[in-house]
């Protein structure tokens, strides 16, 4: 559905985004992982056509991005990380004129009006002025924007950064039901988020694509580091002796104590070692009960640290 | 391009801007209507479309300055840019846009000679002909205008550049009298603006063959001009500010002459401008 193809954008001396390439089939939720200024918007910018790559080309159904252009914009719909709004219009006027850019005859466009009003809920803002609306409500009318024509494909640029938690959640389970009809590129900074809802993973960091795998091959190759936090009822010194005594520990460390009379620590498991269970044997041995333990996800940073370096392993 | 123009339409009267422009220039056209016509009770009324030419120095940047400006900085040009428009139709559809708000303020003044006519004779053709030169000239600053508002993201900016770049059009005609008229001059000009075109050419394609080859065809083709006739630089800086001397043409329909060459320049010189607003916005998304 969607080919990248050996992408390059540079602006002057800096290369945004280097020798890009990957290919997105029709009906996958495709998602794009990178920190901030990783390439993420300038790649999807070049998809949809706002901006021209320096090297490279793309296509979308068959259709070359610099070659037929508008067929290229008509099988997309394009969610910026700023939803591009008109501040002076209401939700039903803004609707409407993107209906009219995209060239939609009247039937098709009162049909497919409601039926988006009533996806991403906002029935009830229509005759609202967008600028007196919530960051929540901007942020529906831009994925609104987004759907007008039933385009084939989505893309859609941080589509849940703003938002507050419930609202986060029915987003997702908005896109994952778009998913069924669209072929969907969605980027985030967030691993969770693309887990939940992608079928396919690229992670991209300074230009250049680190990683592509399914969400659970990649947390696979990340949990290897097991990394536990846990709270234990004792004696600071002699809880952490005894859990750096353990087989398998490679580091513990104590965080401070929160709740008097306990201690919490991380610890740091050997590679491919499950050390929960000889924890938990070990402390309750010594009579020092594990109040809770729980494994620390990674952030993003340790992410793209240990992709990065394991890249460099298997080349 | 119908959909943009109506989504600019409407948003000139969702914001003060169309009002602070219909009002500022229907307040500055009755005043002289009032003072030129009614209170020496005379029928001359195409004084007043030339004298009040000067306010469009003031309403046109008001009128313009958004255009483009506010969707770069809105990033609401992404929405433009990635749906299937042209860019050639959304700048047409902006331009026609302003020129709509243009033409209703002018339709409004048609009343003056209207009332006038109740009283006395008026030259009803001499009247026709002159709106048609005042709507061009206002039509052609507009393109001005949009170019200018293309090139920033920032209304004031935009504003204040376009009402500079108004009032040099204004001022050219008498810049041109100082202007010396002799053979060096011209010689050192055409010169100026062969190696300027080519200063240009390296600064966008960076490619120093290309503009170094286009500077020496340019200074060839002076040189070879001066050789077979050299009495054409007499004059040469005068003769090329004359071709942007919008006022210049106007002052034929002041004195009732409507013929084609004026009306065509002026249609020429907006579509100039639009072109190299549709040029500045293909561009930035090259760059």
């Amino acid at each position: 559905m969607i080919q990248v193809i050996d992408v390059t954008k540079r602006y002057g001396q800096h290369v945004a985004v280097d020798h890009v390439n990957f290919t997105v089939e029709q009906g996958e939720i495709l998602g794009f992982l990178g920190p901030n200024g990783a390439g993420k918007t300038t790649t999807m910018n070049i998809i949809t056509g706002y901006i021209s790559a320096t090297e490279g080309s793309v296509k979308v159904d068959g259709y070359d991005i610099l070659e037929e252009p508008e067929e290229v914009k008509k099988r997309i719909g394009y969610m910026p990380e700023f939803p591009p709004l008109y501040m002076d219009m209401t939700v039903q006027e803004y609707l409407d004129f993107v209906s009219d850019i995209k060239k939609l005859d009247r039937a098709t466009k009162k049909r497919s009006m409601e039926k988006i009003m009533d996806l991403v809920k906002i029935g009830h803002v229509r005759k609202r002025l967008i600028k007196n609306l919530s960051k929540g409500y901007k942020q529906r009318v831009g994925l609104a924007q987004a759907l007008i024509g039933a385009p084939p494909v989505l893309i859609l640029d941080e589509p849940t950064v703003g938002l507050d938690p419930k609202q986060i959640i029915e987003i997702r389970s908005l896109i994952k039901e778009l998913g069924k009809e669209h072929t969907i590129i969605l980027s985030s900074h967030i691993l969770p988020e693309v887990s939940a809802v992608c079928g396919r993973v690229i992670i991209i960091n300074k230009g250049k694509i680190v990683a592509s795998d399914t969400p659970e091959n990649l947390s696979k190759r990340l949990s290897g580091t097991g990394r536990l936090s846990l709270r234990v009822a004792g004696p600071e010194k002699q809880v952490l002796k005894l859990v750096r005594e353990l087989e398998g520990v490679k580091n513990a460390e104590v965080q401070g104590v929160k709740e008097p009379g306990t201690v919490d620590i991380l610890v740091e498991a050997e590679k491919d070692i499950d050390i929960r269970r000889p924890l938990f044997y070990a402390l309750s041995r010594a009579e020092y009960p594990i109040l809770y333990l729980r494994s620390v996800d990674l952030t993003l940073e340790e992410i793209f640290l240990q992709v990065t370096t394991e890249e460099r392993e298997v080349s | 391009m119908l959909a943009v123009f109506k989504r600019e339409l409407k948003a000139y009267f969702a914001s003060p801007t169309g009002y602070i422009f219909m009002g500022f220039f229907l307040l500055i056209c009755g005043i002289f209507f009032a003072f030129s016509n009614l209170l020496t009770a005379s029928p001359e009324y195409i004084s007043v479309l030339s004298s009040i030419t000067f306010v469009f120095l003031i309403v046109v940047p008001v009128l313009t300055m958004r255009l483009m400006s506010e969707e770069s900085r809105q990033k609401t040009d992404q929405l433009l840019l990635t749906s299937p428009l042209s860019v050639t139709s959304i700048v047409l559809g902006k331009y026609f846009a302003a020129v709509a708000v243009f033409l209703i303020t002018v339709l409004i003044t048609c009343l003056y000679p209207v009332i006038l006519s109740f009283f006395g004779t008026i030259a009803v053709w001499e009247i026709v002909g002159g709106y048609i030169g005042f709507f061009l000239l206002g039509a052609a600053f507009i393109s001005i205008g949009l170019f200018i508002s293309s090139l920033t993201d920032n209304q004031v900016i935009a504003a204040v550049v376009t009402f500079g770049a108004l009032l040099f059009i204004w001022v050219l005609d008498w810049i041109i009298q100082g202007i010396p008229t002799d053979k060096i001059s011209g010689i050192v000009f055409a010169c100026a603006l062969a190696v300027g075109a080519a200063a240009l050419v390296y600064f966008t394609t960076r490619n120093i063959f290309v503009s170094a080859t286009i500077a020496i065809i340019g200074l060839g083709i002076i040189a070879g001009i001066y050789f077979t006739n050299q009495y054409f630089f007499d004059g040469f800086i005068v003769r090329t500010l004359e071709w942007f001397s919008l006022l210049k043409r106007y002052e034929n329909f002041m004195m009732g002459i409507l013929s084609l060459s004026p009306i065509v320049y002026y249609i020429t010189f907006s579509a100039v401008f639009l072109f190299l607003t549709v040029r500045v916005i293909e561009k930035r998304r090259w760059s």
